[in-house]
């Protein structure tokens, strides 16, 4: 009776608690959720191929353009991501143990480091203005600007989405024992720091 | 399962590769050495926040092969662009 619970459930994508977990079928936060990460990643895969195809093209202004980019807000980015996603998988422990406070708590600052996110790209942004640097400036740029700031669109709504789930924690809606909805969240942010895992080292870093 | 700590030293891990990242940026002129290393270090830290951000290593196979996957094909299209970048003009350019 129980196995046939959890099988039903977890064909739901809702039951998340951890003897679920321990399966190997197991699909965190839903196959919906999925539908739209592989979405995304199709995206994001698109602009690293224009990227390659542009940078064959033009290997000298794509040589020359990171030197131009400011590397610090490039690098503290990256940071601020990468601790987003650790407050994120944090919340995720505590949402399993039932501490609904600590679940809330790291929901919280991982929104401050999206939001800390958002004030360095705006920042770096206001930067590359003062340096002359706009989307038209040459091909490199051109890739720079649409490829960020797309990425900077995602972090914004990813945002909104930890934000709507904190509310859900707070009103009940996810338990140790219920909680799909939390875990879509929590993999789709994962999802944009993996983006940009890959977005800082082709940008800032490759010559 | 997904204990504090492992999850502690990964995101310790993944910062330092950050700095690392940022300390070739601005030190080192790329050459295959160094775009080796930028590869591995992205297929690195894809996979251990895939595996253990995401908690996909415990998960559904299809999902957690194709995000995997991902982390492979990415760093290995960095290494062949910086190689055969004849090749891709050759390819993406209209007779």
């Amino acid at each position: 009776m129980d196995a046939a619970i959890t099988a039903d459930s977890d064909q739901l994508g809702r039951d998340t608690s951890p003897q679920t977990l321990s399966t190997q079928s197991h699909v965190p936060g839903g196959w919906p959720i999925w539908v739209g990460i592989f979405s995304e990643m199709t995206e994001f895969a698109m602009m690293f191929i224009i990227y390659f195809i542009a940078k064959a093209h033009y290997p000298e202004l794509f040589n020359d353009g990171p030197t131009k980019l400011n590397t610090l807000a490039g690098v503290l980015n990256t940071l601020v991501l990468l601790t987003s996603s650790y407050c994120v998988a944090k919340s995720m422990q505590a949402i399993r143990r039932d501490d609904t406070t600590a679940c809330v708590r790291w929901l919280w600052l991982a929104i401050i480091a999206g939001g800390t996110y958002l004030l360095i790209k705006t920042w770096e942004y206001h930067w590359n203005e003062t340096m002359g640097i706009s989307k038209d400036t040459n091909t490199f740029f051109t890739v720079y600007y649409y490829t960020t700031f797309n990425h900077m669109l995602h972090v914004g709504w990813g945002s909104a989405a930890v934000l709507w789930a904190i509310f859900g924690v707070k009103r009940g809606s996810f338990t140790a024992q219920s909680h799909g909805g939390l875990e879509a969240v929590a993999v789709y942010w994962h999802m944009i720091d993996l983006a940009w895992i890959v977005i800082f080292p082709l940008l800032y870093v490759l010559r | 399962m997904f204990t504090n700590k492992s999850i502690d030293s990964i995101w310790i891990q993944l910062m330092l590769l950050t700095l690392l990242s940022a300390f070739i940026a601005e030190t080192a002129d790329t050459g295959l050495a160094v775009i080796i290393i930028v590869a591995v270090t992205i297929g690195y830290k894809g996979r251990m926040i895939v595996d253990h951000f995401m908690e996909l290593i415990h998960a559904n196979r299809y999902i957690r092969a194709s995000m995997r996957l991902y982390f492979y094909v990415i760093p290995l299209m960095i290494v062949l662009a910086y190689l055969f970048p004849e090749a891709i003009v050759r390819m993406t350019t209209l007779q």
